[in-house]
């Protein structure tokens, strides 16, 4: 049995094992840091967790004021309000002036799936893409979170980390080899290449096992960094498998896959065709979280009958 | 009284002409320029710059140095000035503004020049950015504080409020503000294009400590500067009134001369202007 884990919970747990070894970390909150998974910082660091309120843009501003003066500031809240809300702040006080800031944004995705488009947070990686500096990170399993906690500390610049809140699977060994910009290639094969991100990993990677069990032999890619993306690996899944499918809890339009089509657009030659699953051009409903997966194709078993239907109708390559 | 020798009050006002006859050199390479607000704060920044910040120019990242943040980005020309006349950088960088890739572009750019603290221009900005500055000081234990300097009608923008509320929320005694209240913004004068008055009592009730000055006299722009922390646990703010444009004759207190592109002629009377001064200066 594998075993589920919350993941703002685990970001938490990361940021204060982080913090007990560097001291120049702070965690900034506004009006919610425990839902945030910062109870544990808050308790041990008392100093360091710093409380604003419900004021988004100006903790955007306060963090990079912080951030001259030589510390590390996590700012985590509901991923639209550290986002969308926030955009121009992250781009002129974050981006522009490349300050060393850290922003978490939790129940990214559909993971707030009953509270509606409000709360949702579909175009976060979208739209922090356009800043330049700017590194994007959505960490798939609690390994990857607490790997991406690890590397925002070490990497100097302003960094984005898209968590959700519904629990998890482990799916990788403690030990994975973790790197920002270069993504993980969690299962070998030819027939197909799907590229997951994020919330949607796991199941992308339930899909994976399913398609293998049928006979077809998918390559599964964790792309935990949007930005950079690892342009090597994509071409290289380009090159040797006929297919590939990309997996995102977001819009089609800027994230995940449409970064996927930024480099299979420019690539030279023949190589394998695209297909995107995601949220189209529209304001995602409410309810069960599983129910809306549903709504968007977003559930194992229909990723893989996309999978399926999307190499069935596929050209035969020469 | 005045806080301020005579000698002190000298100096002060020869820099802030050096800093007004430099805005003009630079709308004179660049062709156009924000030149009303530039030349309102133009004594706040000579104050700043020749007496209140404890700076060295030839450590710029000194960890334990004052700040200055510019929020009203669009000034910059008094910023640039200032600071290549305490030598931060060569005086003729100032000739390229306008130029493709400017060292001294329309909006400041840290990454650009030495002494420049933020990117601002965007307006509302930079009190929250300086805020973050003062409570990290204050985390650090340093003794640096931090000023900023924001014009009257960018004050419409909430999200000087929320930085408001958090600074005197997190007790920011480091943290001073100057308003440069020239009564004028971008399209008309700020009573009615968006009225914040009375002002004063605004900031008191957000938690900040207020007091109100001329801002063109250097003696109360630095006594008041020397007893910031006005009170103690309180963030303080000064609302210095000024003319916009002051020392253009023809330009003062005119909205029309917010961004000026010299007419025929313009140029060579303000010029002539500052030069008289400059002569005056030189004989009292
Ligand atoms: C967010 C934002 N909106 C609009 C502008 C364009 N703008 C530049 S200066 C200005 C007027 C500013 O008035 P004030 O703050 O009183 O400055 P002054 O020039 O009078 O010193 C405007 C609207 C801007 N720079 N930033
Ligand atoms: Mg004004």
């Amino acid at each position: 049995m594998r075993e589920f884990k919350d993941p703002r919970v685990g970001f938490g747990n990361a940021l204060l094992a982080a913090a007990q070894k560097d001291d120049r970390i702070l965690a900034l909150s506004a009006d919610s840091s425990g839902s945030s998974g910062m109870t544990p910082f808050r308790k041990q660091f008392p100093d360091r967790h710093i409380e604003f309120g419900i004021m988004e843009q100006g903790i955007v501003g306060y963090a990079s004021g912080l951030a001259t003066t030589g510390w590390i500031p996590f700012f985590s809240a509901i991923a639209p309000f550290v986002t969308a809300r926030p955009f121009e702040m992250f781009r002129n006080d974050l981006g522009y002036m490349n300050q060393n800031v850290k922003v978490v944004g939790r129940n990214a995705g559909l993971t707030y799936s009953d509270l509606g488009a409000t709360h949702q947070s579909l175009d976060d990686v979208a739209i922090l893409r356009t800043i330049p500096g700017v590194t994007i990170v959505c960490p798939g399993d609690p390994v990857e979170i607490e790997r991406a906690v690890q590397a925002a500390v070490v990497h100097q610049g302003p960094m984005y980390i898209r968590i959700g809140a519904p629990s998890i699977p482990v799916l990788h060994p403690a030990d994975v080899e973790f790197k920002l910009g270069k993504g993980i290639v969690m299962m070998e094969g030819s027939d197909v290449t799907i590229i997951a991100t994020g919330t949607a990993l796991w199941r992308a990677y339930d899909a994976a096992e399913i398609l293998r069990s049928k006979g077809i032999k998918a390559r599964l890619i964790s792309m935990h960094t949007i930005k950079p993306i690892d342009r090597e690996l994509i071409c290289a899944a380009a090159l040797e498998t006929p297919a590939i499918v990309t997996v995102e809890e977001h819009y089609l339009v800027g994230g995940l896959g449409s970064a996927v089509a930024d480099i299979l657009g420019c690539m030279p030659g023949p190589h394998a065709p695209l297909k995107m699953i995601g949220v189209d051009d529209q304001y995602a409903s409410n309810g069960p979280y599983d129910e809306l997966l549903g709504l968007y194709g977003l559930l194992a078993e229909q990723i893989v009958s996309t999978v399926e239907g999307f190499i069935g109708r596929k050209m035969p390559r020469s | 009284m005045n806080a301020l020798r005579p000698e002190e009050t000298a100096t002060l006002e020869a820099a802030a002409l050096r800093i007004r006859q430099d805005i003009l050199r630079m709308v004179r390479a660049g062709g156009a320029g924000h030149v009303g607000g530039a030349m309102s704060c133009a004594d706040i920044m000579a104050a700043h710059y020749f007496s209140i910040l404890r700076i060295d120019p030839a450590k710029p990242n000194w960890p334990d140095r004052d700040r200055l943040i510019l929020s009203a980005g669009h000034k910059c020309m008094a910023l640039y000035a200032a600071l290549r006349q305490r030598g931060y950088f060569d005086e003729s960088i100032l000739d390229t503004y306008g130029a493709l890739k400017s060292r001294v572009p329309g909006h400041p750019v840290m990454q650009k020049l030495p002494g420049v603290e933020a990117n601002t221009g965007a307006l509302g900005h930079g009190l929250s950015i300086a805020g973050g500055m003062a409570m990290g000081l204050k985390l650090k234990k340093s003794p640096a504080k931090v000023y900023v300097v924001m014009g009257d009608g960018e004050l419409a923008e909430g999200s000087n409020w929320e930085a408001a509320a958090a600074a005197s929320h997190h007790k920011l005694d480091n943290l001073l503000v100057f308003v440069d209240c020239n009564g004028l913004q971008l399209s008309g004068p700020t009573a009615d294009i968006m009225n914040y008055s009375p002002l004063a009592a605004k900031w008191a009730a957000f938690g900040w400590s207020v007091r109100t000055i001329d801002g063109h006299d250097f003696g109360q722009i630095v006594g008041n500067a020397r007893e910031a922390p006005f009170e103690a646990g309180k963030p303080s703010i000064v609302i210095a009134n000024t003319v916009k444009a002051k020392g253009i004759s023809f330009a003062e207190a005119k909205v029309d001369y917010h961004y000026w592109k010299p007419k025929a002629d313009e140029m060579a009377r303000a010029v002539a202007e500052l030069e008289a001064a400059a002569v005056e200066g030189l004989k009292a």
